[in-house]
């Protein structure tokens, strides 16, 4: 009997291997919390480690990109690309009046008879800029083709190492490193600059000739907008010097700041991936996408899951408290990637067929046209994070002690002033909380991203105000699970794609940082 | 008695089909890009064995289909007898067979055409090819001076690490980079799918997912996707190492994808035959 009574303090316990029953499982618990915060460490120590290495090589990219000419052609494209926008700006008033022609009930010969004597001022503007767009071109290819060579001969390098690693001499001599000076290319670059110069004059005074034969068109409304168009153009004209100052003032031996590949990624518009040309890493418009789809959720989430916490805990009777709850909570439990396929199968559709309903055509940017887009996925997101907000602000409104509600009645306050003026606020710390985590469930999530919210690399455009929220976008865990995959182990995407991660990393981590801070700082006191 | 007999008989079965297989059984691994090895290359190999089975020869053929990058890995690895590949080799991947004694070679067995689909709403009836670079890059944004339609065009692409996003970028918009505007979608179904039911949209697909209910292909410069003459069609290769004979069966093989027979079946699984 002595050996099952645990309160004698007398006799030895058994032993295995030297440990008691105690410390063995002492030992097992200790060990299972020692092993995860290894496992934990050792994948932040990852991220750390192979996002590192990104800015590095960022800078290195975009010095042989000064260094190679290619940001010189970018300048001179960025003249072009302002030609370019201004024949745009002409289109989109034929677009307009080719639209509002239909709509009197025109036949479209008859349209295009009609936009014929514009068109033909279009074609004659746009081919103003064809001579210096196929010089830029040419440009481009000269670079492009010296830095191609210029890689593939590093590559060559490393071959040839490769082979005298190996210990292989003979084969190693016989590798020819013909070494491509870019310095001859770029001067070959600059003494062209002459003829873009003049080709950019040319292009002003042909401009300047024949924006004086512009015809007039038809409509109040489409005068004024090519009135505006004359304006636009003489600001181009006032804009020319400065791209033609820039181009004179570029300098090659310029040296690639220290944090230029640090700020680049930071303040980077601009996230081009597989490009000929240059890749651009920029987080700006996948960070903005991620958050637009966020706030979008939040925007639904946090009415429907706190308000349903404060229903459950505060005015349901036992019955509904015990369907209510269970519920909601369920909903947890769809897998993301059904209903991102839900998303793409229905809901995407259904909210297009919406904005097609005629009730809504007053609002300026319905119908809409892409049925996947940030909107959606918010939507779709929202589902998601009610449950954890309404839970988490369920359990705060729990805690609040029961004393403050029975004194708050026995003072003649009624259930609804207990609710918003006595429970509400004291549960508040708890239900910010609440919201913030549920914001950090959202920005991570990727599935229904990647599915559902249209996968456009590039900023909404705000100045749309609340159309905004119906245009795709691209978010930072989505372009992860998409690009990942494929990219070459240890490449510069690659590390593009782990900074992005730490960047999500350090996001959640913020988020849950002041999650916990707000709950510490506002607890309520028990006294 | 009886199990002795059946023992015995088990053992002549077996025996047989060892000695008939260490007779006639080839076998020819090939290994490589998926766009070769999903459909394509199975059928011709199901072809082959049959046609093989008539002399008498069993080939037994092993095919993976996991990435060009693999394929090429395996010839210079000397774990495949052929490579298949949708791109060319990478200068990289050229000289780490140099260091290896691999001498990489091509040989073009189809093309792969990417055509350029819009909704079936779209009155359009064919595009030019400045008119398709201008829409990918960006500068064309609205559909009204093409076909009288307003509406702003939706750009759907593969995503930048699919190969068909090269592709296209190199054949049809000499390089320059996608409309920022463009969305990436991660399949031709899923793009095929979106250009179905959205009036404004056009996007690429590969020719298998011609006739995808919605879209319509849009021949360009007037030449319809399936021609030898299309533009926007990229070389799909088998590879092979150069330095060393290649087994007469293995050769054989090669022939037969080249014979009549084999771009048969080219056209069949939707791409452009090389004759």
């Amino acid at each position: 009997m002595s050996d099952s009574n645990r309160y004698d303090l007398s006799s030895k316990q058994p032993t295995f291997f030297g440990l008691t029953k105690d410390t063995a499982l002492k030992g097992l618990f200790g060990g299972n919390a020692f092993i995860s915060i290894i496992v934990l460490g050792l994948i932040t120590l990852f991220l750390f480690k192979e996002g590192a290495g990104f800015f590095g090589q960022y800078r290195e990219s975009l010095t042989l990109y000064r260094k190679s000419g290619l940001e010189y052609v970018n300048l001179m494209r960025d003249e072009q690309n302002a030609h370019a926008s201004l024949t745009q700006f002409l289109n989109n008033i034929q677009s307009d009046r080719s639209t509002y022609y239909s709509e009197q009930g025109m036949a479209f010969s008859d349209v295009k008879k009609e936009l014929s004597a514009l068109d033909g001022f279009i074609y004659d503007f746009e081919d103003l800029g064809y001579e210096l767009e196929s010089y830029v071109q040419e440009m481009n290819e000269l670079v492009m083709n010296a830095r191609d060579a210029y890689q593939s001969n590093e590559d060559y390098k490393i071959f040839k190492a490769n082979l005298e690693r190996e210990g292989r001499m003979d084969e190693a001599a016989n590798v020819v490193i013909a070494p491509v000076d870019l310095a001859t290319y770029v001067a070959q670059l600059r003494a062209g600059e002459d003829t873009f110069l003049a080709l950019s004059q040319s292009l002003v005074s042909g401009a300047k000739e024949l924006i004086l034969t512009i015809p007039s068109v038809e409509g109040e409304a489409f005068q004024a907008e090519l009135d505006r168009f004359k304006n636009v153009v003489g600001s181009f004209f006032y804009e020319v010097p400065s791209f033609e100052k820039r181009i004179r003032e570029w300098d090659r031996s310029l040296e690639v700041g220290l944090m230029e590949g640090v700020t680049s990624f930071i303040f980077g518009r601009e996230w081009i991936t597989g490009s000929a040309i240059q890749d651009w890493y920029g987080v700006i418009p996948l960070l903005g996408g991620s958050l637009t789809v966020a706030g979008i959720a939040m925007f639904f989430a946090v009415p429907l899951g706190v308000g349903a916490a404060i229903y459950v805990n505060q005015v349901a009777n036992p019955k509904e408290q015990a369907f209510i709850k269970p519920y909601i909570e369920f909903i947890s439990a769809i897998p993301s990637v059904v209903i991102g396929f839900f998303g793409i199968a229905i809901f995407g559709e259904f909210v297009r067929f919406l904005t097609n309903h005629e009730s809504l055509s007053w609002i300026s940017f319905f119908p809409i046209s892409e049925r996947l887009n940030a909107f959606t996925a918010g939507a779709l997101l929202a589902l998601m994070a009610i449950p954890t907000i309404f839970t988490l602000a369920e359990d705060a409104l729990n805690n609040v002690p029961k004393a403050y509600k029975e004194a708050s009645s026995a003072m003649g306050a009624t259930r609804l002033q207990t609710i918003l003026r006595i429970m509400v606020p004291t549960a508040l710390s708890g239900i910010i909380s609440a919201v913030l985590l549920g914001f950090g469930r959202v920005i991570g999530e990727t599935m229904v991203v990647l599915l559902c919210a249209g996968n456009r690399i590039a900023l909404p455009d705000f100045t749309k105000g609340l159309g905004a929220a119906f245009e795709p976008v691209h978010t930072m865990t989505g372009i992860i699970a998409q690009e990942l995959g494929e990219v070459e182990h240890g490449s510069i995407h690659y590390r593009a794609l782990f900074m992005i991660g730490l960047t999500l990393f350090c996001l959640s981590l913020l988020i849950n940082y002041v999650a916990q801070k707000i709950v510490i700082k506002y607890q309520i006191s028990r006294g | 008695m009886i199990t002795q007999k059946i023992h015995r008989s088990v053992v002549a079965v077996l025996a047989l089909t060892f000695s008939v297989s260490a007779i006639a059984a080839e076998k020819i691994v090939i290994k490589g890009s998926d766009t070769l090895g999903a459909k394509l290359v199975p059928q011709l190999a199901e072809e082959f064995k049959a046609q093989k089975a008539k002399d008498g020869v069993e080939v037994i053929f092993e095919i993976a289909a996991e990435g060009s990058s693999t394929g090429i890995a395996a010839v210079i690895d000397g774990t495949a007898d052929i490579g298949m590949a949708s791109r060319d080799a990478k200068s990289t991947e050229i000289s780490k067979g140099m260091v290896k004694g691999v001498k990489m070679e091509s040989i073009t067995i189809a093309k792969d055409g990417i055509a350029v689909i819009v909704n079936v709403a779209n009155p359009l009836e064919g595009i030019s090819s400045r008119e398709v670079e201008k829409i990918f890059t960006g500068s064309l944004v609205s559909w009204s001076s093409l076909n009288g339609k307003s509406g702003d065009v939706s750009v759907y692409t593969r995503n930048t690490s699919s190969g068909t996003y090269g592709a296209f970028q190199k054949l049809a918009m000499r390089n320059r980079d996608y409309a920022s505007s463009s969305q990436k979608m991660a399949g031709n179904e899923q793009i095929a799918s979106e250009v179905g039911t959205n009036a404004n949209g056009i996007g690429y697909v590969g020719l298998a997912y011609l006739g995808t209910k919605g879209t319509k292909a849009l021949p360009v410069d007037g030449v319809s996707p399936e021609k030898p003459d299309y533009s926007y069609s990229r070389p799909l290769y088998y590879y092979v190492d150069g330095n060393k004979e290649i087994a007469p069966i293995v050769q054989e093989f090669i022939d037969f994808t080249l014979s009549e027979g084999g771009q048969e079946i080219v056209k069949g699984v939707h791409f452009i035959g090389i004759k």
